[in-house]
């Protein structure tokens, strides 16, 4: 029989919880502090803006100075030019906020170089995309069509920016487009936290119906603690923060209690059985017998989400990142939050001792930590 | 042991079912219409996977409410000159709502249920001057009047069957929102936003003066310009240069509301034009206006453009022709615009994501990878793990995976790239039920139980915890699935499907196959 954790293995869990609580801390604290000074990057989903990825046939005279000046020259203001992909076939990402007028020499508008239209006479019957930042004849009524377009008037550059790249840098495909307007941004980011206050508390609820008020206050701490401290790495790397890896997050959260949800299922069979132990000594069994399974369940969701971060390409990258990242966290925060704050909770809850409050600080001290087993054992 | 036959058949015909639907997938749409076995629809893919364009257009529905003001202030202009109940010195919208202006208090009452009627409701009274705005209930009705005018012509437009695009799909989004996806990657995304960005006001006025520009025309008149007129002008359209400016009617004469058909056609010299028809009241009007107006010029305006100002020669019936030194494409996008009306209220993009056919086939050939590969390295572990118990564990998975493809085939869901990774996902969340249970029964094993009772106890025991871990996460999917958009709610909808068929799976076919073997047999030792 393989066996990842052999049986019997007695691993002091609780008794090194202050290792755990540490570790724990630095990491929130370091996202809190991360998200306070540098901010979330946000993607374009939650933060609005524009993002052309492109495909080059070749690599000849491809780089990211010559696509920063094209798109500047079509009207692209301070664009954010990314490469990745393989070497044969360069992609690039230009990403932009705000666009200008472009400078229609160098960047001609995009239907003179549409197939369809053979006449010199690219502009589409009410005025066109491309002059809309031109609009608004003085004098002319309010409501004009140019004016009409002018808020799209990004999508409208881009329109301008792939034929010119094309013409100048060699054959392309144009991978994707995105645009986020300012509304729909703010929209996202808001329907975004509503629908983790909406998961959170939808997950409470059924973890009070199912669990005591015992088990339930610690399974809410580790959720939050596995969702925070994912977000929170998110923030202290810089990662870019967008829809994906929000959806990401919500699945994390179901996730991520079905690791406490077996330690906890085993600290209430063990509980019944084993009336004549200690609360310490119960949640370190439980936990040990419970590790096995703990980290193969893991191991497995791991080892596919890894798949997908190596394979699936740049699209899915964020979103497997987070789950990489959440799936990591939650297994530690199974393994050695979980089972301690309960322990942490109960004191609290029954005592509400100074020493009781303070052991979630790592305070190192041989004294305090008697203090507390004791306090444990009368519990 | 007849009842567990009939288990037996019944888990295997389920199965061949599922992946029957699974795999009629690959297949061809051509083969599978052709073929009377295979069903002819079976999963979508997302815009994402097969590429296309997706919009989110913002109606802007005050503009729809500021219309319903100006009308409401034409109509009670008109009623106080028409009938003599009360008077009304201005009646003109400021700032969004509409200021009355009346001297007595008699013609002030008379505007305030006048007012009442309409719909409206006083916000401030300042001496002689009600300011108005329209009631609730009166602005609700206008907003969703505007949203069902704008969806109409959206979809007329985009569904043309000569210039539009197929398979398309125009939706309401909430208040203020509209959807719109067109598949497939090669259409020309200028194209499709011209549909949708012409507003179409087509208006034919009778010219009341006109100068080569603006400033030649101002001059005319030192004094501003004559009340009820505007100028619009004609411009060259490569340049954008004004080529003449007119002073017309602010009303129109006659709009294209009133058009039945529009088509392309071709003068002498093979140029483009489009070629209209009035409906029957149309043409009573265009008759009698042209009939009036004999030797004038006809100014026809879209869009606040003037494309041409023909001289009337004579009575000109229900149709005609607009020339406006158009392409051909124009032409064609111009008469798709007046088919289908115009467009009441502005749009505008607010969002956009377009992936081109080359991403989505990219990423659906990476997201097989991944998958493959993710189920081959899982299957690989639990049959090492577990030897012939993981060899259930693995077809239990695999089984799973034909239930959750079958099912979304079914329901004909929408396959997106984040709804691959949820299947990835599925793929290593499946085999943690197992994993569950075999851990569970091995713990039995060891603590001295016999294979047949610590298979029964290892299923039992671990029934709540996987039963409470599937649980959370469906809760989120559905919490996903409520928020999300497009290719999100692709990865919730597989998501939630995957987490019922792998709790399914696990419990039932993993069950089924420890039935079989050992099932009754008196066993010394399991193979975990």
């Amino acid at each position: 029989m393989l066996e990842l954790v052999p049986p019997g293995t007695q691993i002091d869990f609780i008794g090194h919880r202050r290792i755990a609580y540490a570790i724990s801390g630095t990491l929130l604290l370091a996202g809190v502090v991360a998200v306070m000074v540098q901010g979330m990057r946000l993607g374009i989903d939650f933060a609005g803006g524009t993002e052309v990825a492109v495909r080059f046939a070749h690599e000849e005279g491809v780089d990211e100075a010559a696509i920063r000046a094209i798109a500047e020259s079509c009207g692209v203001q301070d664009p954010t030019i990314v490469r990745y992909g393989e070497t044969s076939a360069p992609e690039f990402l230009v990403r932009f906020n705000r666009v200008s007028d472009a400078n229609e020499r160098e960047c001609p508008s995009a239907a003179g170089e549409a197939p369809a239209a053979p006449a010199p006479t690219p502009a589409p019957p009410a005025g066109g995309d491309a002059a809309a930042p031109a609009a608004g004849a003085p004098g002319a009524p309010a409501p004009v069509p140019a004016e009409r377009l002018a808020s799209s008037s990004a999508t409208a550059v881009v329109d301008r920016l792939t034929p010119a790249l094309r013409t100048k840098l060699g054959d392309l495909d144009v991978l994707s487009v995105d645009y986020v307007g300012p509304q729909v941004g703010d929209d996202l980011r808001r329907d975004g936290l509503k629908s983790l206050g909406i998961a959170t508390l939808a997950i409470l609820a059924y973890i009070a119906y199912r669990f005591s008020s015992r088990f339930g206050p610690g399974a809410v701490v580790a959720l939050v603690h596995d969702v925070l401290i994912t977000a929170g790495i998110f923030a202290i790397f810089q990662l870019e923060f967008d829809l994906s890896v929000l959806a990401a997050l919500l699945g994390l959260m179901g996730y991520s209690l079905n690791d406490t949800v077996i330690v906890y299922d085993r600290i209430r069979e063990n509980m019944a059985t084993h009336t004549k132990l200690n609360l310490v000594d119960v949640l370190n069994r439980s936990v040990n017998e419970t590790l096995s399974r703990t980290l193969l369940t893991s191991l497995n969701t791991l080892a596919t989400v890894l798949c997908l971060l190596f394979l699936g390409g740049e699209v899915i990258f964020g979103f497997a990142l987070a789950m990489v990242i959440g799936i990591v966290v939650g297994t530690y925060s199974s393994i050695f939050v979980a089972a301690p704050i309960l322990l942490f909770l109960e004191q609290r809850y029954g005592g509400g001792t100074k020493d009781a409050k303070s052991s979630g600080k790592p305070k190192p001290g041989p004294s305090g930590g008697k203090k507390l087993r004791a306090k444990a054992q009368a519990a | 042991m007849n009842q567990l036959r009939w288990r037996i058949t019944w888990a295997l015909l389920t199965v061949f079912f599922f992946a029957f639907l699974t795999l009629a997938n690959f297949a061809p749409e051509s083969v599978r219409v052709a073929s009377p076995l295979l069903p002819d629809k079976g999963l979508r893919l997302g815009l994402d996977l097969q590429g296309g364009i997706h919009w989110v257009l913002g109606v802007k529905l005050e503009e729809a409410e500021k219309q319903e003001l100006g009308f409401l202030a034409e109509s009670l202009r008109q009623r106080a000159k028409d009938n003599e109940e009360f008077h009304v010195e201005s009646a003109a919208l400021e700032g969004g709502k509409l200021v009355v202006r009346a001297a007595s208090d008699a013609d002030r009452s008379g505007v305030r249920s006048w007012a009442r009627k309409a719909g409206l409701s006083l916000a401030s009274e300042d001496g002689g001057a009600l300011t108005f705005e329209l009631s609730n209930t009166a602005r609700a009705a206008v907003r969703k009047r505007g949203m069902a005018q704008v969806l109409e012509v959206l979809r007329r437009r985009i569904t043309d069957p000569v210039q539009g695009i197929q398979d398309s799909v125009v939706t309401g989004q909430g208040e203020g929102r509209v959807l719109v996806q067109i598949p497939g990657g090669q259409i020309d995304r200028t194209l499709a936003r011209k549909l949708l960005a012409v507003t179409g006001h087509l208006e034919f006025k009778i010219v009341k003066d006109a100068a080569p520009n603006e400033e030649l025309l101002k001059a005319k008149y030192p004094e501003g310009w004559p009340a009820g007129t505007e100028v619009v002008t004609e411009r060259d359209k490569e340049t954008d240069r004004v080529l003449t400016a007119y002073l017309l009617p602010e009303q129109a004469n006659i709009t294209g509301d009133y058009l039945q058909d529009a088509r392309v056609t071709f003068d002498r010299q093979q140029r483009s034009e489009v070629a209209f028809q009035f409906n029957s009241e149309g043409g009573r009007i265009f008759g009698d206006l042209t009939q009036e107006h004999i030797g004038e010029r006809l100014a026809i305006v879209l869009d606040k453009r003037v494309y041409s100002a023909p001289n009337i020669k004579s009575r000109i019936g229900s149709s005609g022709v607009i020339e406006g030194r158009f392409t051909a494409q124009e032409a064609a996008d111009l008469a798709v615009v007046l088919r289908s009306g115009s467009l009441p209220i502005p749009v505008q993009i607010e969002e956009e994501r377009t992936v081109g056919p080359a991403l989505g086939a990219d990423s659906i050939s990476r997201g097989l990878q991944a998958a493959v590969l993710g189920l081959v390295v899982i299957v690989v572990f639990v049959v090492i793990y577990y030897k012939y118990s993981g060899v259930y564990a693995a077809a239990a998975l695999i089984a799973n995976l034909f239930l959750l493809m079958g099912v979304m085939s079914l329901f004909r869901a929408t396959l997106t790239l984040p709804g691959i990774a949820g299947i990835v996902l599925t793929i290593g969340m499946a085999v943690d039920a197992n994993v569950i249970i075999f851990e569970r029964i091995r713990e039995e094993l060891r603590s001295g139980k016999t294979p047949r009772a610590s298979i029964a106890t290892g299923f039992n025991k671990a029934f709540y915890t996987i039963m409470d871990a599937n649980i959370t996460t469906l809760i989120t999917a559905v919490v996903l699935y409520q928020f999300g958009t497009g290719p999100i709610k692709g990865f919730a909808v597989t998501l939630t499907i995957g987490v019922i068929t792998s709790v399914f799976a696990a419990l039932v076919f993993t069950r089924l196959m420890y039935q079989v073997h050992p099932g009754t047999r008196p066993v010394a030792s399991l193979s975990i």
